[in-house]
């Protein structure tokens, strides 16, 4: 998946305050890259993954994915693209939590229509691959939080994505944990050939990357 | 638990209403196709005359036989709350029907005696009596059994298995003995009569009353529209409250789930981010609230027809047990049904926007705010 942010935009309007969380950022992502993004709190960071994920618009500027512009995208197909082709490593995990390891896993295959055994199959594997055979029935709350984080992981995995895209995906984790992830990501990349865009303060992630950006108030330049 | 309180009432009151203007409607069997002579100043429900005093038996009979297109008449003393066992009930839950020997049929029609045990009073003396089948379960009494009514002895011969809940609740003697068991002696309440072939009920019953004027002669017709605004009115207020109180639970569901919504809006906008289609989420919300219909309904079933049979049992005296058998005559399963499915479709209704609003989370802004 290419993706090409030009002179993308988000402003937010708090009270009488005009807040640009992503200003006028330019960003080219080629097929098989590891990007990291790094930046302080409140940089802009989760901004701008939202808007690479599809999960925001912005205000003005274009987003661009395999050349095609996504303002041009009904929501549906917006969907469609976080379903099949975007896994999103939210920086608060956001589980359901009437689901367990294995059914929060599941779901973004079950709502992609795939057959009940292959669902089960892939996530259980899954769970596997992360360390978290054992907790397979668990609940989010039974989850210590890096527990938690690699059922998300997992659960970003599930459809196989062309892209990841991971909001402090080891913000939360020691550091062995937070190395299984970095080594678990990479191996995506090679294995599946993933793209991987990562915003992240960890220097485990930040030094292997393919390429790095630095975002600072809502700018973002390359490193 | 709201749906439950508010099914658990529409049940007890509709169940209660329907069952009583059910009997009332039944009522009008007992005399099909005949006539009704009653006091003028009666007011009269279906066949039961209240007030407007007794009328001489002998001096009505004679004046009646004197009208022409008359085929049978049948004078009979209906009497409400007589004292039954030593008890006198303050409110009318059982009738006792004073009916000439000869003339049973006429009136009961083909119901018959429980597992054909017994037969009807002999003749007008004797002390005997056929008893419903509900005041004999009700008393325990049975056929051979002597029992005290208006403290006097009688012997019951017969129980009466009727489907009509009015004659259920029934102490049919001979009319004389009724009389004499009551301190009316020679007076009757009602003499039901039978046209004669090809004569019109409607001409029959006003050259009765303009023949003898101090009664007033009700053909069907004329009871039914006596007491068809009544009962329209009471259906009419039963259907009210079933709608307020439906209402009520719509807007329930539909705050509750509002609620529900809103607290878990990082949960739908979680589901959105990963590409739930809004079918999805819309369905989920719909199933919930429709769950909380059939749950909360199925509960206000099982409460509501305990609590419908609870205020019958207070209104006839019978005891809860003794009654637990007939909770289907008292709450009619289809009743019961039609408002199951009111309930979950009220429910469904009241989930219909807070489901759209589910489907309205923007991901980010919720996604960001909950952090």
């Amino acid at each position: 998946m290419k993706i090409r942010a030009v002179n993308l935009t988000r402003v937010f309007h708090i009270g009488l305050s005009r807040i640009a969380a992503v200003n006028d950022v330019n960003l080219e992502v080629n097929e098989e890259k590891f990007i990291a993004v790094i930046g302080p709190s409140g940089s802009g960071k989760s901004t701008l993954l939202n808007l690479l994920g599809l999960n925001d618009y912005p205000t003005s500027g274009k987003m661009l994915i395999d050349s095609k512009d996504t303002a041009l995208l009904s929501k549906k197909e917006r969907r469609k693209i976080r379903l099949f082709r975007i896994g999103f490593v939210f920086q608060t995990f956001n589980l359901l939590s009437t689901l367990s390891a294995l059914e929060n896993v599941e779901l973004p295959m079950s709502l992609a229509g795939k057959p009940l055994e292959d669902q089960r199959e892939k996530a259980v594997k899954l769970l596997e691959n992360v360390g978290l055979a054992h907790r397979l029935d668990h609940r989010p709350k039974e989850l210590s939080v890096g527990e938690m984080q690699r059922v998300a992981i997992a659960r970003s995995l599930i459809n196989n994505p062309e892209l990841i895209i991971a909001d402090e995906p080891t913000g939360e984790l020691d550091s062995k944990r937070a190395n299984e992830i970095v080594d678990l990501l990479f191996d995506l990349k090679k294995r599946h050939k993933t793209t991987i865009i990562v915003a992240t303060h960890d220097q485990e992630i930040v030094e292997p990357a393919d390429e790095i950006y630095k975002i600072m108030d809502g700018k973002l330049s390359h490193r | 638990m709201g749906v439950a309180v508010a099914s658990t009432f529409v049940i007890a009151v509709g169940a209660t209403t329907l069952r009583y203007t059910a009997v009332v409607k039944e009522m009008s069997v007992l005399f099909s196709g005949q006539i009704i002579v009653v006091s003028k100043d009666a007011i009269v429900i279906q066949a039961v005359p209240i007030g407007g005093g007794m009328l001489q038996q002998a001096k009505l009979e004679r004046e009646i036989a004197e009208i022409q297109g008359i085929d049978e008449k049948i004078p009979i003393l209906l009497l409400t709350s007589i004292e039954t066992e030593g008890i006198l009930q303050p409110i009318p839950v059982n009738f006792s029907l004073g009916i000439p020997v000869d003339k049973w049929r006429l009136i009961l029609g083909p119901t018959p005696l429980r597992e054909n045990i017994g037969r009807f009073p002999r003749n007008e003396s004797s002390k005997e009596a056929v008893i419903g089948a509900s005041l004999a379960d009700q008393y325990n009494w049975t056929v051979g059994k002597e029992i005290i009514i208006n403290e006097q002895r009688l012997t019951v011969t017969g129980i009466l298995d009727s489907k009509l809940a009015l004659l259920n609740r029934c102490i049919i003697m001979s009319l004389t003995q009724t009389q004499a068991l009551s301190n009316y002696q020679g007076s009757v309440n009602i003499v039901a009569i039978k046209p004669l072939e090809g004569y019109a009920d409607e001409v029959l019953a006003k050259n009765i009353e303009q023949n003898i004027t101090y009664v007033k002669a009700l053909t069907e017709d004329e009871r039914n529209d006596i007491i068809q605004p009544v009962l329209s009115q009471v259906e009419t207020w039963n259907l009210g409250i079933h709608t307020v109180i439906l209402m009520l639970s719509l807007i329930l569901v539909m705050t509750v789930t509002t609620m529900n919504v809103s607290e878990r809006r990082r949960d739908f906008a979680t589901l959105d981010a990963i590409g739930a289609p809004l079918s999805f989420v819309f369905r989920a919300v719909l199933l919930e609230t429709l769950l909380i219909g059939v749950i909360g309904g199925a509960i206000g079933i099982i409460l509501g027809s305990i609590a419908a049979l609870v205020l019958a049992s207070l209104y006839t005296n019978i005891s809860l047990v003794q009654f637990f058998p007939s909770i289907f005559q008292v709450a009619p399963p289809t009743y019961l049904l039609g408002i199951f499915f009111s309930i979950a479709a009220v429910c469904c209704l009241g989930g219909i926007i807070p489901a759209i609003n589910a489907t309205r989370m923007r991901i980010a802004e919720t996604l960001r705010a909950e952090y």
